[in-house]
């Protein structure tokens, strides 16, 4: 009985989990993940024109970023004397780098992801996981799954089409172990933005205004992450400030491993902080959720 | 005078069929299927000065259409309307002035701010004279029993304040022609009386010309002599309130009560019986054989109380409606009579 | 009784809009005082990258005459334009596909007023305020710190194409939100608007080369969203004797442009009101 006390927590009238109702629980997540699919490809396929349209338009500010940077490297080189990097970065790394963030935020970015989660805690969809036997983060992380991968298999024409274009500006394949640090530190990505902005989601089982929370965040991440330019450029204390957060992990540093500008022993720390970083917020995520619930379910919805 | 004078009017208009499934909607991005919807298909009237009209029909008649066409928000596929001399549809300002339109089902105050600031901005889009307009305010805000509120958010306010409010904003620039679509939709039965009996006053009073469309049958008898209704786009009838009855249920009701307190077995071979609860029961008859069954009930029971009525309105136009549905093309106005009687 | 005025009086309706859209951002005082702080931070963060680039250059593309503060001033211009279409338009322009959705444009199309002025100016977003009030101290901060003076003619010249920088935007604007009466859903138009104004936030010299040249026409004379910030920002930075043809043209066509996208934007207005009216139930 004691053996079965320990398993049993939680399950209703003392049965044990068998093997069977792990594989039950499979298929229903399964389903659900398929479910979660097919939703958000009819979404995205039912409105046509929006949809060929936003895909493309993503590109445009890089258009504006080409000219500026050719502007501002034509500047340096009518005074600085043959200057013709900033801080490592070529007039070609810049456009590179711009081009590989699109992609770390393609992997990073969850539009609606904190104020979906704060939205069902307000409204009391969150219920819903109490009562079902589903678990909220990971119903969550299928349905952005899902997502991601439909729009990946859209966006990967566009996406292709301008890399390949502007293939001019990168400085070739990086070599093999570069490329599979590249590849884990995207994947890495993807779950460190997941599990950043759910955790940020959840404070909304203690606060109920969270948007002020969520803009500086997403101001924050803006900067922060790289995604308006290499954060090598800040000077002195601000690259140590911003070295030491997480944010940099999201758009940054996939790039710039990509781009050859960190290697060797840095490369590898970097990605297994980045690792660290991604444990650390599953964890809170997970803290955060458990602890919201029971005291959401403590003052009974 | 005629206010509103129509003549042919149609409306058809396509829509997009959404496909069920991922294959038809990838299908969807390339060809779109459209359907074409008949609206209004050639509705013929005239209204007087001064009229209260009902326009009644299933969802879907084509009620609302017409009296979108009425209001020129919406262009018909063809035929002519005339409201107060102009052609709605040309927006001019000098018609949208004198009329107004109100829908049960959507609002135009602004949500979060009180009544009193929507009505303020009537006044300006309007040019209500400033006097005039306090004083049409506080008029209609008193007599529909909501001018405590008019500090309070709409938001704040219930369905039928909210509605009532809804009314006022439209009533402030005194339109002589009012076009009321489910005014009392989803009302308690209070903000409905309070509703009816304002709008019965104001009409009176005013002699405004007034097109209603409503489910309500309260709204429809209380309110107005003239009844039109449209089914499938087409206008079945046009006529008095019991002129309805008239002509579209071949039967009557007999309400009987026994002496003995018991309700005799034999009653359901005379007819419909309806509600058997000794020692009372209601008996449907078709009206040729009312005498018949009159004289066969006095002599063979003892009844204590009898009394014949025509059906509820309700129910005769819940049946015919019922009718349309399935035979929509035996619907039209010549048809009708037979189809009923045939019951 | 006294004979009604027929023509209606626009100007007391705005202001009843900014009143009505005053008293309802006081009821939602916090969400009012995040939009202003908030699009003020935003503005901060690209000041700061700016001011990270001219760390690094002393000038945007060689011999242009664009220098920190000179582009200091450009960005000033750019703030208050934006601030003044945002405040104005932006969100009426958002609700207007909302109001063909839903289809409360009933409501307006019974008004005895011009429609796309009622869905134009419906709400005011006095957050916007706090951006041009930057603008504003920035425009002065950077006039404080460049050589160049510009004199009278400038200063009255550059409110009236600030003007005409709006109304091109807001032509821009209405036209995209207008076209959701066809698109059905229009999630992407602010992107699609946010995207083309892109263009418009850097000085149009950077815009040179095979491909540069063509891309600076078309958003000069096609789509001329290059005129909004650059007309009236020039007029601060340089005298007013033109180098080039393009520079005598410019402020000549950005009248013509201005009244031209108006123009535009009403046909395709009231385009899209026929096809409103056609399609509705």
């Amino acid at each position: 009985m004691r053996a079965a006390s320990a398993w049993g927590h939680g399950l209703p009238g003392g049965r044990e989990a068998s093997a069977g109702d792990v594989a039950e629980t499979m298929v229903a997540s399964l389903r659900i993940w398929f479910v979660a699919l097919r939703i958000s490809v009819e979404e995205r396929l039912v409105y046509r024109a929006d949809f060929a349209l936003s895909t493309l338009m993503r590109f445009l500010p890089i258009v504006t970023q080409i000219f500026l940077w050719w502007a501002v490297f034509e500047g340096i080189q009518t005074v600085g004397g043959g200057r013709e990097t900033i801080r490592g970065y070529s007039y070609n790394d810049f456009i590179a780098y711009y081009l590989l963030t699109m992609l770390s935020r393609a992997f990073s970015s969850m539009p609606g992801l904190a104020s979906g989660i704060t939205r069902d805690i307000r409204d009391g969809t969150v219920k819903k996981y109490l009562i079902q036997p589903v678990d909220m983060l990971s119903f969550l992380l299928a349905y952005r799954v899902a997502h991601k991968l439909v729009y990946y298999a859209v966006a990967a024409g566009p996406f292709a089409l301008v890399f390949f274009l502007c293939r001019g500006y990168f400085p070739g394949w990086p070599d093999p172990p570069v490329l599979a640090a590249y590849v884990a530190s995207l994947v890495m990505a993807f779950l460190l933005g997941f599990f950043l902005e759910a955790t940020i989601g959840m404070i909304g089982f203690w606060f109920l205004e969270v948007r002020s929370l969520l803009f500086v965040y997403m101001l924050f991440n803006f900067f922060l992450s790289g995604h308006m330019f290499p954060l090598d450029m800040l000077p002195g204390m601000w690259g140590d400030v911003v070295g030491a957060l997480p944010l940099q992990y999201l758009a940054y540093f996939p790039t710039a491993v990509f781009l050859g500008k960190v290697s060797g022993a840095d490369l590898a720390g970097g990605v297994c902080i980045q690792l660290a970083w991604v444990v650390f917020f599953i964890t809170t995520a997970r803290v955060a959720m458990a602890r919201g619930l029971r005291r959401y379910s403590g003052y009974g919805g | 005078m005629a206010v509103i004078e129509i003549e042919g009017l149609a409306k058809s208009y396509r829509v997009y069929q959404k496909q069920e499934g991922l294959l038809a909607s990838i299908r969807g991005l390339f060809r779109r299927r459209y359907r074409t919807v008949e609206a209004v298909c050639g509705i013929d009237m005239t209204v007087e000065r001064g009229e209260f009209v009902a326009f009644l029909g299933p969802n879907g008649a084509g009620k609302t259409t017409t009296l979108k066409l009425l209001s020129g928000v919406i262009n018909p596929t063809s035929g002519t309307a005339r409201v107060l001399g102009h052609i709605p549809w040309k927006r001019e300002n000098a018609y949208r002035r004198r009329f107004a339109l109100v829908m049960g089902q959507k609002n135009q105050l602004w949500w979060d701010l009180p009544a009193n600031e929507s009505f303020r901005l009537h006044q300006e889009i309007y040019r209500i004279e400033r006097g005039r307009f306090e004083r049409t305010r506080d008029e209609l805000t008193s007599m529909l029993e909501v001018r405590h509120l008019l500090g309070q958010p709409v938001r704040e306010l219930s369905l039928g304040e909210r509605m009532k409010m809804e009314l006022i904003a439209a009533l402030l620039h005194s339109p002589e022609v009012l076009f009321l679509d489910e005014p009392t939709i989803g009302l308690d039965v209070r903000a409905q009386y309070t509703i009816q009996n304002f709008l019965r006053y104001y009409q009176q009073e005013r002699r405004v010309t007034i097109l209603l469309t409503s489910h309500y049958m309260k709204d429809v008898s209380v309110l107005c002599r003239r009844v039109v209704i449209i089914n499938s786009g087409r206008i079945v009838y046009d006529g008095s309130l019991n002129g309805i009855i008239d002509r579209f249920s071949g039967h009557k009701v007999i309400s009987l009560q026994f002496t003995d307190g018991r309700v005799p077995g034999s009653l359901g071979g005379l007819g419909e019986v309806l509600s058997p609860e000794p020692p009372r029961a209601k008996l449907r008859v078709p009206r040729g054989r009312v005498t018949e069954v009159l004289t066969h009930l006095l002599a063979q029971h003892h009844v204590e109380d009898i009394s014949v009525e025509d059906p509820p309105l309700e129910e005769v136009i819940a049946r015919m409606f019922a009718r349309c549905e399935e035979r929509p093309t035996e619907c039209e106005l010549g048809h009708v009579p037979e189809l009923l009687g045939e019951e | 009784m006294t004979a009604v005025p027929e023509r209606p009086d626009y100007l007391r309706v705005f202001l009843t809009f900014a009143r009505n859209s005053l008293v309802r951002e006081m009821i939602f005082r916090g969400n009012f005082i995040i939009d202003t702080i908030s699009s003020m931070a935003w503005v901060l963060i690209n000041l700061a990258f700016y001011t990270l680039i001219f760390r690094y250059t002393p000038m945007l593309g060689a011999d242009t005459g664009w220098g920190k503060y000179q582009f200091f001033l450009f960005l000033a211009t750019t703030l208050i334009v934006n601030s003044l279409v945002r405040g104005l338009f932006m969100e009426n322009a958002d609700e207007f596909g909302e109001l063909i959705r839903t289809g409360n444009l009933d409501f307006v199309l019974l008004k005895p007023m011009d429609t796309q002025f009622l869905v134009s100016l419906n709400r005011i977003e006095w957050s916007a305020l706090g951006n041009l009030v930057l603008g504003l101290l920035l425009l002065f901060y950077a006039l404080g710190k460049v050589d160049y003076r510009p004199g009278p003619v400038q200063v009255v010249l550059y409110p009236l194409y600030i003007g005409c920088g709006v109304a091109i935007l807001y032509s821009l604007m209405i036209t995209l939100a207008a076209s959701s009466v066809w698109l059905v859903r229009n999630q992407s138009l602010f992107n699609f608007w946010f995207y083309i104004t892109n263009f418009s936030r850097y000085p149009m010299e950077i815009y040179r080369g095979d491909f540069g040249t063509p891309l600076r026409l078309f958003f000069t004379f096609i789509v001329p969203v290059l005129v909004v910030v650059n007309v009236p920002a020039r007029l601060l930075v340089r005298p007013l004797a033109p180098q080039s043809v393009e520079d005598a043209v410019l402020p000549l066509f950005a009248l013509v442009a201005a009244a031209g996208s108006l123009a535009a934007s009403r046909w395709v207005f009231n385009r899209a009101l026929v096809s409103y009216r056609s399609a509705s139930s």
